[in-house]
């Protein structure tokens, strides 16, 4: 039984595009872990290396090699749940084999446990329950919505529910009135930027892939939204997946890709099944797959998911891991648009980025832009977590002061704190705090503080917290996630998490800093990906606004 | 088009950049590091192996580019027309200095054997080169060796490395064996094998290029480790492999009058740098106790005994000649040896051919 399953398992797979993870996952579900007779008959079947792939799958957090390891339980014990009791929950459900795992992506609802492909929330084992991901709230400031406007809506993730007030009737236009070029020029128009944190302008992306030579192309989205404290793009794609397959299918017409990936993170499996089911609908409906609504556009989606590696949300990694590669960064340039997936062109796009271009289209560039405050063009979906009243999604326009944020939508800080510290661009911007809490949420006012919005996620810490402790928690993470290619991140995120914990480092406070400084400096400048080049800021605004608990923390071992 | 013409439309299309100040020509599709090492900038590598695709990973060939942000890997980085580069900044340097003080930390040695393999000075050279203090950031250290592996070859003394993957490439890109990959990730990551298995489980063939491309001796050439302890400095001859047709460039290493091991010459024209099995670690012969080095003659009850050559010689040349009076020139049937070198061979066909009139001539090599 178990050879000729094996052979039917990659069967199903290997004439598809991005086999490898379908057929890892396919075994891994099938007999709860990854052993050494499915790697070999993988191997054979996809014409891998047996080495590669031994190697390619120990990479991956969640691939287990161990019997039983799929069902096993894994408890987040990421920067906001470790807040929350994540550390203590995993401690008492160690008796059932539980292990860690960093940010999952659920922190508005902490504790998230994984627990083969289900999630469970809860604070013991004892109230541990699967649930829904939350809804956003509705807009607490009365803002007008470019994402979130219909996403409250009974029913919404169905195709009915999403047709009901307008779903699918940009692409209708699109493929019935309008030429790529003429999409083109609405989505660069409106000004919308890559919401996955680079800030890259949509459309100028999208011509270059469209301009590109070579075919066939691409259009990734990028749904591995691994950066802690940030879980907007699940509440677009579990409650409005429609909305991101269509942004999807523009990009398709607007870069003349016939091909679509949905790379989805590992720790999102409701929502694979919640796509998975999206995507059959709009097939049936004629709406995705060949020759859409009659035409001579036809655009097919495939959904891929991760295996647990936050360094797959950068897009060299994603598309290295979509191949079934090794999933190192690539060296840039070239760039995807002209060498992306199987070195073609390919538009890697961030879930909020494609779901706003169905509103974008239906309203129009002027509409859109006009959403933004302060000159800003649009909106921004920001996952507020941590200490803090009330965490959630918001939908804020681009401009809103962090202050009105934080205090008059989100509540402010719990009953008798105050806000000490909050992150930027989930960890990667590092902290703000003091005087620096006084921007607003657009690039440059954030950058002129030394740090930026990024993808959006913002944690808070009260003046109850460690600030070394949430440094330390912080870097430990980025040392976790490192994928060991460049030497300044592999080697730099190490030393920094162990003077950050004490574990190493002077004694002395001068010298403590002129070394954390010195690592910051070449990790910065030298590193070949964003992981790197953003975990110093981490340390530099730790000693920029909490010298006083350096000098504790250092002065303490 | 005549040649003058020709000359000079080569000339106007002669592509510029400058670097450090001076302009220099490059090639289309050159690398910044490509055209920097032409103008000996000695700018400093652990990742790369000229032979291998430019990975970037060590980053210490980052370079400033005027106009970009961040400086760049000058490996990866392709020159275009116009482009102004600066390779060794005072800012880059202290990069380069910090990067190396990383690289250290993560080492149990800095000083090895130059006997493990032809790279393995590097990393030393170049945290002499820079003044790194090896203390500097110190903490957990990387890599768990494998000292189970009881191959007779390849040490894999991976305490010593430093993840560049320079084996992983060269096992992969110019042995097309990839028999070796990495496992895990970030500091965690460890040079591996399927199911991190011993060499001689893996496609591992032993060629032993993964050996000399590494930069710190974490891979190692065990057969000349075993002449560690012998007293006198090694020295390099250059010359050819002896065993097939290939005519592979090696160093011969001795010390004193005992050779010690061999690499590979990476400037030679047939191999640039690669050998095989044989060509890398099975000299043992040369100077083995069992090797003959007189002749043997065969007595009457099947024993050898000692002679001189005229007598072999004499004994041989009458059974040939006998063999060819009582059964003709096709009873005889030559073979030469794959070890023999080239001018051997050919004196064999030779001797083959002309000396009795056939054509029935091989080479073992060939089977």
């Amino acid at each position: 039984m178990s050879a000729a399953g094996n052979q039917q398992l990659i069967e199903r797979f290997r004439h598809q595009p991005a086999p490898l993870l379908p057929v890892l996952h396919a075994f891994h579900d099938r007999d709860g872990f990854l052993s050494e007779d499915a790697l070999r008959a993988v191997s054979e079947g996809l014409k891998i290396p047996l080495a590669d792939l031994f190697g390619t799958v120990t990479f991956y957090h969640h691939f287990s090699r161990e019997p039983g390891g799929l069902n096993k339980p894994r408890v987040c014990t990421g920067n906001v749940c470790s807040l929350r009791g994540g550390n203590e929950l995993l401690a008492a459900l160690k008796s059932q084999g539980a292990t860690a795992m960093p940010c999952s992506g659920r922190c508005d609802e902490p504790v998230p446990v994984l627990r083969g492909h289900e999630t469970l929330v809860g604070t013991t084992p004892e109230n541990l329950r699967a649930s829904a991901s939350p809804l956003p709230a509705p807009n607490p400031g009365g803002c007008e919505e470019c994402i979130f406007t219909h996403i409250r809506e009974p029913g919404r993730a169905t195709l009915e529910g999403y047709k009901r007030t307008g779903g699918y009737e940009a692409l209708t236009k699109a493929v019935r009135e309008m030429s790529p070029a003429q999409l083109l020029a609405v989505v660069t128009e409106s000004k919308l930027a890559g919401r996955g944190g680079a800030g890259f302008p949509t459309g100028v992306k999208w011509k270059a892939v469209a301009d590109a030579a070579g075919n066939p192309k691409s259009v990734v989205c990028n749904a591995d939204e691994g950066e802690p404290g940030c879980f907007k793009d699940r509440a677009i794609m579990d409650h409005d997946p429609h909305a991101m397959l269509e942004g999807m299918a523009l990009a398709g017409f607007a870069t003349g890709a016939a091909r679509g990936f949905i790379y989805l993170r590992y720790e999102y499996p409701e929502t694979f099944r919640i796509l998975e089911r999206a995507i059959a609908e709009a097939e049936a409906a004629g709406l995705l797959g060949a020759n859409i609504l009659g035409s001579a556009f036809s655009f097919k989606i495939h959904l891929r998911r991760g295996a647990g590696a936050y360094i797959c949300g950068e897009e060299g990694s994603l598309l290295n891991s979509l191949e079934g590669k090794h999933p190192f960064p690539r060296n840039k340039p070239p760039y995807p648009v002209t060498h992306g997936f199987e070195n073609l062109p390919t538009a890697v796009n961030n879930v909020e980025t494609l779901a706003s271009v169905p509103p974008i289209v239906r309203n129009g560039a002027a509409w859109y832009r006009g959403l933004g405050r302060n000159g800003h063009a649009g909106t921004k979906l920001i996952s507020l977590s941590g200490d803090i009243q009330r965490p959630g999604n918001y939908e804020v326009p681009i401009g809103l002061p962090l202050q009105t944020l934080l205090h008059e939508w989100a509540g402010g800080p719990l009953s008798g704190r105050t806000i000490q510290a909050v992150t930027m661009a989930g960890l990667s911007g590092g902290f703000l705090a003091g005087d620096s809490l006084d921007c607003t949420l657009d690039e440059p006012s954030i950058r002129s503080k030394g740090s930026f919005l990024g993808a959006g996620g913002i944690i808070v810490f009260d003046d109850s917290r460690n600030m070394v402790a949430a440094a330390h928690d912080a870097m430990e993470f980025f040392a976790h996630e490192s994928c060991g290619k460049c030497f300044p991140c592999r080697i730099g995120t190490q030393r920094l998490t162990e003077r950050l914990n004490g574990e190493a480092g002077p004694r002395d406070l001068a010298a403590w800093t002129e070394e954390v400084r010195d690592i910051g400096a070449a990790m910065r400048a030298t590193s070949a990906c964003g992981l790197g080049m953003a975990a110093p800021f981490v340390t530099d605004s730790l000693l920029k606004f909490f010298p006083k608990q350096v000098e504790n923390h250092v002065s303490a071992k | 088009m005549t040649e003058h013409s020709m000359n000079a439309t080569a000339m106007e299309r002669k592509l510029t950049m400058t670097l450090d100040g001076q302009p220099v020509g490059f090639s289309e599709g050159e690398t910044i590091y490509q055209v920097a090492q032409r103008a000996q900038k000695n700018v400093p590598t652990l990742c790369y192996d000229e032979r291998l695709e430019a990975f970037g990973a060590c980053r210490l060939c980052v370079v400033e580019v005027e106009g970009v942000k961040a400086p760049v890997a000058s490996c990866t980085t392709k020159v275009t027309p116009g482009m102004i580069v600066r390779s060794g900044s005072p800012t880059i340097e202290k990069y380069r200095k910090t990067l190396l003080e990383l690289v250290v930390s993560e080492n149990r040695e800095v000083d090895v054997n130059p006997l493990r393999g032809f790279a393995s000075q590097e990393l030393t050279t170049l945290v002499d080169r820079y003044g790194a203090r090896t203390g500097r950031f110190k903490g957990k250290k990387s890599g768990t060796s494998n000292k189970s592996d009881d191959n007779p070859f390849i040490l894999r003394d991976y305490d010593l490395c430093i993840s560049c993957y320079r084996c992983v490439r060269v096992c992969a890109e110019q042995e097309g064996d990839y028999a070796i990959s990495m496992m895990n990730r970030g500091f965690s990551t460890q040079i591996t094998t399927e199911f991190n298995g011993r060499l001689k489980d893996s496609d591992c063939t032993f060629c032993g290029q993964c050996v000399q491309t590494c930069p710190t001796g974490a891979l190692a050439d065990k057969k000349a480790l075993r002449a560690a302890d012998l007293p006198g400095e090694v020295t390099k001859t250059r010359t050819i492999c002896p065993y097939c047709g290939v005519g592979c460039s090696v160093d011969l290493l001795t010390k004193g009058d005992r050779l010690v091991g061999v690499q590979p010459a990476m400037d030679g024209p047939a191999n640039g740098g690669a050998l095989c099995i044989k060509g890398q670690f099975a000299f043992d012969f040369v100077q083995h106790e069992d090797r003959l080095k007189k002749p043997l003659l065969r007595q009457a009850d099947g024993s050898f005994k000692e002679t001189d050559w005229d007598t072999a010689l004499d004994i041989a040349a009458a059974g040939f000649r006998r063999a060819l009076e009582q059964h003709g020139r096709r009873s005889i049937y030559g073979i030469a040896s794959g070890r023999a070198p080239h001018e051997a061979a050919y004196s064999m066909q030779k001797f083959i051919r002309a000396g009795f009139g056939t054509h029935y001539i091989d080479n073992c090599s060939r089977a």
